[in-house]
């Protein structure tokens, strides 16, 4: 069990190193994140190993506090009970996409609507721009949360992401994760049609509807505002903080041989160049997908359409 | 432990008694990120060490020319030169910004009045030229003295310029730049014993240059796979043979070294031997992979040999044979149940180098809380010191110091949760004849030697 909680901390770390680098001086460097997708990878093995993927790290025990700075985001998700494997994080690899209100701070109330998948596209979007952060948080994505349930059943399509999978039952979280999980969740099944949803969860949060935002206004909000990087990262972690953990490390389950994608460490466009990695990102771009950019290549098409 | 057995010393019988000699570099506790030294490197006769720092400056330090009023006290190194080499540049196309951090200095073998060296920054190598002026012609015809132009009309006569001495200048100039050539960060640069080329490595790629061209060089290893996903190692370090001009090593990630010859085949990705030591399996752990990393590679200087960094522990090869090392020594391996919290704080990721004595019977390389470690392969000893200003009188001997691992601490051990973390000596060089070392300590180099006994 410890080892869990080991992993589980060591998951977070990673996570944030790999945020963190993307704001480095002199570009991101690809040694220093290629040994962090190991660690990250080591770490999700052992996760998903555990004979007991019911205990979930009850959510107060979850160490809360990554060591990531969540700049202003909302404290407010607390780890909330996990529960059940806590809903995946919604870290989907798509770094820019609208910065999802990625914590619903909602209430786990029922997002359980449709939108999830697109919720889920964009909150995993969100959660990481890195590109390393992407394939893992893409990974995240496919495991449903929540509200997803039904679109997990459906999208089970992630290798093993949707196994591990957070049991559609579980919604109350309270944490925020569960709606951002949901977004990521029916991702590989919905890779096409999930993409242009993607911008409606940033529409619903304003709203205050879809998947989880309604709870936090604030919360959806603050990504709103930032830029879109900026925004999802910061989710991404706030997911991790409450509890989505163990759905990342699910959907980043299977193939994670590969290298985080580089980030140009520009602009916007290094999300597009992101996704145009596995092309070639060759020009002075370090992109090095994770194999779960692979199975999210719809996604990376879509985004870079939109 | 006793002072590390001597290299250099007859039947080995001399124990090494370092003993503080100088130390350069500002004493303020507040230390500027710029003035963090992250390069330093004798040059081939020892009379030069040249340190570079992150904001992108150069210094060398010459040796004073023994004084025969004190014949036992060794000549000191003063400042000699300092320059700017690289300068902070931004990428607009890819909007990236390159450090002007000074990645790697190598020497070039001294051929006239004038001293080379290659410095590099993540994308950037410059070849720059380091030479005197010591005398200054005067009396021309055509401009007085102080400069201003003469109107020819109105010369009468004609004399011819003489020269004469000055205060010495030094001028570095930069001779060639070599850009553009990398797309990934420029970790090491090794110059060949042909004395006409050398390498450039990053972190997928390989590539050989020649000195006098600037705008080609030639791709002679690339590991970049066509789908970027499936990457899971770079090149750490890469470095030529220092007497086979056709041979040339580089380490990786993975903690395997790859030796290529050049002769084989256009593009080396083809190794000709490989050399990995079965990882142990009951070490693993979540961070065996990152430990096994290599951070440097070096020859010896006879060449049988090559000596590797992981982050616990430095391993000498023999040439010969690819399955294992001859000898790994351990660094600090009471740091290696505490590889959770180094990689907190990122520590793990640290980088650290070692280096030959110049008889190849000693290996140094650093550790944390300013502690570097000294191994002398005839005699198994292995020595910790430590650089501190507190150890800092004039040819004060230096004590070694211990770590205490666990238990009961005894007096003068320190224990490892007492470390300083941020005191870590990631650079080192070793005189290539004589038994003086220089460490870099943050921004401070110290340069000890050997007591003469």
């Amino acid at each position: 069990m410890e080892f869990k909680l080991e992993a589980h901390r060591i998951v977070s770390i990673s996570l944030g190193k790999i945020y963190n680098s993307r704001v480095q001086r002199g570009g991101i460097k690809l040694h220093k994140n290629l040994l962090v997708s190991l660690v990250l990878r080591s770490a999700r093995q052992v996760y998903l190993s555990d004979p007991c993927p019911g205990l979930y790290l009850a959510g107060s025990a979850g160490t809360p506090a990554p060591p990531t700075p969540q700049p202003g985001e909302p404290t407010a998700q607390p780890p909330a009970g996990w529960g059940e494997p806590p809903p995946p994080a919604p870290r989907a690899a798509w770094p820019d996409t609208e910065p999802q209100p990625e914590r619903p701070a909602v209430p786990d109330a029922p997002r359980a609507v449709d939108p999830e998948p697109a919720a889920a596209v964009t909150g995993a979007g969100d959660a990481f721009r890195g590109r390393e952060e992407d394939t893992a948080e893409a990974a995240w994505g496919r495991v449903d949360r929540p509200r997803v349930a039904a679109a997990v059943a459906v999208s089970d399509v992630s290798p093993e992401g949707a196994s591990v999978g957070c049991p559609p039952t579980r919604e109350e979280q309270p944490g925020a994760s569960p709606a951002a999980d949901c977004r990521c969740a029916p991702r590989p099944a919905e890779a096409e049609p999930s993409a242009p949803p993607a911008l409606y969860p940033r529409k619903r949060g304003a709203a205050g509807a879809g998947g989880g935002h309604a709870g936090c206004p604030a919360l959806c909000s603050t990504p709103l505002k930032k830029p879109r990087r900026d925004g999802g990262e910061e989710d991404g972690e706030e997911e991790m903080e409450t509890g989505n953990v163990a759905n990342l490390i699910s959907i980043f389950g299977s193939s994670f041989s590969g290298l985080l994608r580089k980030s140009p460490g520009g602009g916007r466009e290094e999300e597009e160049g992101e996704e145009s990695g596995p092309e070639d990102a060759e020009p002075g771009q370090i992109c090095c997908d994770k194999p779960v950019l692979r199975d999210i290549n719809p996604w990376s098409t879509a985004i870079v359409a939109f | 432990m006793a002072g590390a057995g001597g290299g250099g010393c007859p039947a080995g019988s001399n124990d090494f008694q370092w003993c503080f000699s100088q130390v350069k570099g500002a004493v303020d506790e507040d230390v500027a990120e710029a003035d963090i030294i992250s390069t330093v490197e004798f040059n081939y006769s020892g009379d030069l060490l040249a340190t570079g720092d992150k904001g992108g400056r150069v210094v060398i330090f010459q040796r004073e020319q023994e004084s025969k009023s004190r014949p036992h006290s060794r000549g000191e190194y003063n400042v000699y030169s300092t320059f700017q080499s690289h300068e902070p540049e931004f990428d607009y196309l890819k909007s990236l910004e390159i450090e002007e951090k000074i990645n790697k200095i190598r020497w070039l073998p001294q051929q006239n009045a004038a001293h080379f060296l290659l410095s590099t920054n993540d994308k950037t190598i410059k070849l720059w030229k380091i030479s005197e002026r010591d005398k200054r012609a005067e009396g021309y015809n055509l401009k007085d003295e102080d400069g201003r132009l003469r109107d020819p009309f109105r010369i009468t006569a004609l004399r011819v310029p003489i020269l004469k001495p000055m205060d010495l200048m030094v001028e570095a100039s930069p001779r060639r730049i070599f850009a553009n050539a990398h797309t990934y960060h420029i970790n090491s640069i090794s110059v060949n014993s042909d004395h006409e080329t050398y390498l450039s490595a990053d972190d997928l790629r390989i590539n050989l240059w020649h000195l006098e061209i600037t705008d080609r060089s030639f791709n002679i290893v690339d590991i970049k796979p066509a789908n970027m996903e499936e990457l899971t190692e770079v090149i750490t370090a890469a470095e030529f043979h220092p007497h086979q001009c056709n041979v040339f090593v580089y380490s990786s990630s993975k903690g395997t070294i790859r030796l290529c010859d050049m002769r084989s085949s256009a593009l080396c990705d083809r190794h000709s031997k490989f050399f990995e030591e079965p990882e142990d399996p009951s070490s693993r752990s979540f961070f065996s992979e990152i430990i096994s990393s290599i951070s440097d590679v070096k020859f010896s200087h006879s060449g049988r040999y090559m000596m590797t960094r992981d982050y616990l522990s430095v391993k000498v090869w023999d040439l010969n044979m690819e399955s294992r090392p001859v000898e790994t020594h351990q660094v600090h391996e009471y740091l290696r149940s505490k590889l959770c919290s180094l990689y907190e704080n990122d520590c793990i990721f640290d980088k650290f180098e070692c280096c030959w004595n110049g008889s190849d019977s000693a290996i140094m390389t650093g550790s944390y809380n300013n502690f570097f470690r000294m191994f002398d392969r005839n005699t198994r000893r292995d020595v910790t010191l430590e650089a501190s200003r507190e150890n800092s009188k004039p040819r004060a001997s230096l004590k070694p110091r211990k770590v205490c691992t666990g238990g009961k601490r005894k007096k003068d051990e320190i224990s490892v949760d007492s470390l300083d973390f941020n005191k870590k000596i990631l650079h080192t060089a070793w005189h290539p004849m004589e038994n003086i070392i220089a460490v870099a300590a943050t921004n401070n180099l110290y340069i000890f030697q050997d007591k003469i006994n």
